[in-house]
């Protein structure tokens, strides 16, 4: 992956990403969203919420919701490896600043990248809701994808998501 | 700029709310100055603040309503009925136009043109009233440097109430450059002397900057008893001529004061003119009082400061966790037996304790501020109603968390407004039963054990039982041959729906209300009682828990997940086992002769069902006025539990009312109890069907 910004083309502004994992597939978002990083603390379950909302943990005195954000994509539920770990994200929903922990395989670097680098999604053969794609990023010879997360984890749309989970597991296969 | 305004809104809200208790407790007590001085500065203050930020309609506005307790704070005016009325008028209308500051509703504008008219009339109408009082022609700035000409004479019976007139003469003196000319009534023989009468009178000239305001002061507790002249002339060093000394001390001991063209003449003649600095000298006066304003509020910024409350939620989040970090190192030291770590733990311990009761203090509030607004609501109504109230409080000081005050003010408002509607009777009413005229209606606060109680109790008609049966039955809550006790029927007062109220006013009356008052109170985690006896009156007690993010709670284990259950709510705990649970048809244990029914939590948090041949922990709360049983895996102990939201993803799981800390970092769940019996009568009759 390159990090060096390049001179050419400096239309938007440089900003810094991470880039994570979620079985094979790459995301990134911005850094600016992210609070912190944790290791998988004990989490605790609330009793009959809906699968994706994995419990809640101890962030420093703060009681912390945990997502696991590969149910939230479709997938398979996280299986914890050493290097599954707690993205503290904090999220904008409707004028509000919720603060989010999302389970994800493995986080893989920070870089930064030109905006204008990032493309636009393309509108079909995608199988995540156009919305929580902001846009994709090229490299070399594999995609990566820049997620919206104020969208993705909006909590009204987590409730949406709890309602139609099951569709959308049978669309995702 | 948005940020300023909504500071000054803040600010003025308070003030205003200072406002309201200071102008209430003035009506009681018609004559107190210091409450006077209190509006006064209150007013004076806002202004101050609103024309900081330009708000000019407010600021003329209470600068206009501030000259009136001016003038009443000098004497010049006296505070009646009608200027108590229109100010509190005022009041309502400043704080609607806090909000509408360029009073952009025509109805405020409206409202705001026939106040200032009002306030307009009470000024011109006192300010002629007194001019006419005083002699003076003269109508020169009150501040400057003159002669002032004082005529003092007091009534013959002066001396009967203990005054020594010398002493006002000394007071007087004590203002500036001076000459007194003291003059008797008329001579007298020996035998119709009496030495209990005043019979002198005193003429005073002085050279001072002291207003004319002040000088009367001198007088303020003889002003019924002598009469009191005063000539101010604009010249000054007259005291010092002696050719202006000999002419006044002319009349000295007779019973005649200078002939006043005599004296503006010789005035003329000797003084030197004061030259016209007068507006100047005025400008400089003004700010001073400003700066006298400005130190008294210096000295209030020190008693209590403005802290955002999200602040103060953080710091309760650093104390608690420091609670809990100090809780690990208490289990550290228990392992490791170091005994220089066990003193520093031990102080710890002692710190954060300390430190948590103090940031635990710091949100309450005393009930007190809700009171004071009570107040208004109570004499307002009683005009309304005609009827004579007299509304006492009691344990003000009892303090309660803010966000609960708040809460708690729309219930207790309508609680009030219901006594004072249905509850007292007519002055008439009341003679006749032989109850004093005024009713009373008295709000106590008080503490006891984890709880705070806020009654409301009216010696009024009370609640006749029978008709609140009557009435449950005919709506169809209750059944003929059911028995109650009379406990039980007050609570269907609280029921949707419900009033006995023969007549609907618009006060209250129309059954809505009772039901959301409950509601609110028990979202609160408390609860209402109503006690009555019919024509000695009603009492109704809430209980509150003391604070909403600490609590007492046992500590319980379901399947392998924490859980506290409020102690308030549990009765006893026992041990059952699990087979007379699984095979129970009526889902009912006998416990002490006792039936009490029980919910199988594991089949409502949806995990794997009891196992036969295991015992669990019955846990026997009370919903209401209800037992019921929860069973649990483990009871783990007694714990404080400091409860935190679990957020907004949760707001379906609402049986979960948040979360708590535990001493190894992890995390337990606090349960509501009347929350998860709903559930399981939900799901009971979802079965049914």
């Amino acid at each position: 992956m390159k990090t060096d910004v390049t001179n050419e083309n400096n239309l938007g502004e440089t900003k810094s990403f991470l880039s994570f994992r979620l079985g094979e597939e790459h995301f990134t978002i911005p850094v600016m969203k992210i609070m912190e990083i944790l290791e998988v603390p004990k989490i605790t379950k609330v009793p009959q919420s809906p699968n994706f909302l994995v419990g809640v943990i101890n962030l420093r005195g703060a009681v912390l919701p945990v997502i696991d954000t590969r149910i939230k994509f479709g997938m398979t539920q996280m299986e914890y490896t050493i290097n599954t770990c707690i993205l503290v994200l904090s999220v904008e929903v409707n004028d509000e600043t919720l603060v989010v922990g999302a389970l994800v395989d493995s986080v893989s670097e920070v870089f930064e990248l030109n905006e204008s680098k990032i493309k636009p999604s393309p509108s079909i053969a995608t199988k995540y809701r156009a919305d929580y794609i902001a846009g994709m990023i090229q490299e070399d010879d594999h995609f990566m994808m820049v997620l919206n997360i104020d969208k993705v984890f909006s909590s009204m749309d987590l409730e949406s998501m709890a309602e139609s989970k099951e569709v959308k597991v049978e669309e995702n296969k | 700029m948005e940020e300023m305004k909504d500071t000054y809104i803040q600010e003025a809200n308070e003030l205003l709310e200072n406002l309201e208790s200071s102008l209430l407790s003035l009506e009681d007590n018609p004559n107190d100055n210091s409450n006077i001085e209190q509006v006064f500065r209150v007013m004076h203050t806002l202004k101050g603040n609103s024309s900081m930020f330009g708000l000019t309609k407010i600021a003329e506005f209470v600068h206009d309503l501030e000259t009136i307790y001016d003038k009443i704070r000098q004497g010049e005016m006296n505070l009646s009925k009608e200027i108590l009325n229109t100010t509190l008028a005022s009041f309502d209308h400043l704080n609607r136009i806090i909000h509408d500051s360029e009073l952009q509703d025509p109805k405020n504008i409206e409202n705001h043109q026939e106040l200032i008219k009002k306030i307009h009339t009470f000024i011109q109408k006192e300010s002629t009233a007194t001019n006419a009082n005083v002699t003076s022609a003269t109508t020169m700035e009150n501040n400057a440097l003159r002669t002032v000409q004082v005529i003092f004479q007091p009534n013959e019976d002066l001396f009967l109430d203990g005054t020594n007139p010398l002493f006002l003469i000394a007071d007087l003196t004590s203002l500036g450059k001076n000459c007194v000319i003291p003059h008797f009534k008329r001579v007298q023989t020996l035998d119709e002397y009496n030495p209990t009468f005043c019979i002198t009178y005193w003429e005073v000239y002085l050279e001072t900057k002291v207003p004319k305001e002040e000088i009367m002061d001198v007088f303020v507790f003889v002003e019924g008893n002598a009469k009191i002249e005063m000539n101010e002339f604009p010249y000054v060093n007259l005291i010092s001529n002696r050719e202006f000394i000999t002419t006044v001390n002319s009349v000295i001991f007779k019973d005649a004061l200078i002939d006043k063209v005599i004296l503006t003449e010789q005035i003329e003649k000797v003084g030197e003119k004061v030259s016209s600095v007068t507006p100047n000298a005025k400008g400089v006066i003004v700010q001073d009082a400003d700066a006298a304003v400005r130190i008294e509020s210096k000295e209030k910024v020190v008693s209590s400061i403005r802290v955002a409350s999200d602040k103060l939620d953080e710091l309760m989040n650093l104390v608690s966790e420091l609670v809990t970090t100090q809780a690990s190192l208490t289990l550290y030291n228990e392992k490791n037996e170091t005994p220089e770590l066990e003193i520093i733990s031990e102080n710890i311990e002692k710190l954060s304790r300390r430190l948590r009761d103090i940031a635990f203090g710091m949100t309450l509030v005393p009930i007190n501020n809700m009171f004071s607004r009570f107040q208004r609501l109570v004499r307002d109504m009683s005009e309304t109603l005609g009827k004579e109230i007299q509304f006492v409080t009691e344990g003000g000081e009892t303090e309660l968390d803010k966000s609960i005050i708040e809460t708690l003010t729309d219930p207790l408002m309508h609680i009030i407004r219901n006594s004072l509607d249905h509850g007292l009777e007519k002055p008439e009413d009341r003679m006749f039963l032989g109850k004093p005229r005024k009713g009373t209606v008295k709000l106590k606060a008080f503490y006891s054990g984890i709880s705070v109680y806020i009654q409301i109790i009216d010696d009024g008609k009370g609640i006749d039982v029978e008709a609140v049966r009557n009435k449950a039955i005919s709506k169809g809550f209750l059944k003929e041959e059911d028995v109650l006790s009379d406990k039980e029927i007050f609570d269907f007062i609280f029921f949707p729906g419900f009033s006995t109220a023969a007549v609907v006013t618009d006060i209250s009356g129309r059954g809505v209300g009772m039901d959301v008052v409950k509601r609110n109170i028990t979202d609160l985690k408390g609860s209402i009682v109503v006690e009555s006896a019919v024509n000695v009156g009603t009492t109704l007690t809430i209980k509150l828990p003391l604070s909403l993010s600490i609590i007492d709670g046992l500590l319980v284990e379901i399947e392998k997940v924490n859980y506290i259950i409020p102690l308030s709510v549990v009765n006893k705990c026992y041990e059952v086992n699990n087979a007379d649970m699984l095979h129970n048809f009526n889902k009912l244990l006998v416990l002490e002769e006792k039936q009490v029914p029980y919910i199988n939590i594991r089949k409502e948090f949806g995990y794997q069902d009891l196992v036969e041949d295991e015992k669990s922990q019955l846990i026997v709360v009370s919903d209401g006025d209800h037992e019921v049983g929860i069973c649990v895996d483990y009871i783990v102990g007694e714990y404080q539990a400091v409860v935190k939201p679990i957020g907004k993803y949760y707001k379906n799981q609402d049986f979960i009312s948040g979360a708590t800390i535990l001493g190894d970092g992890s995390i337990a769940l606090v349960m509501d109890t009347h929350k998860i019996v709903e559930l399981y009568t939900e799901h009971v009759k979802m079965e049914v069907r």
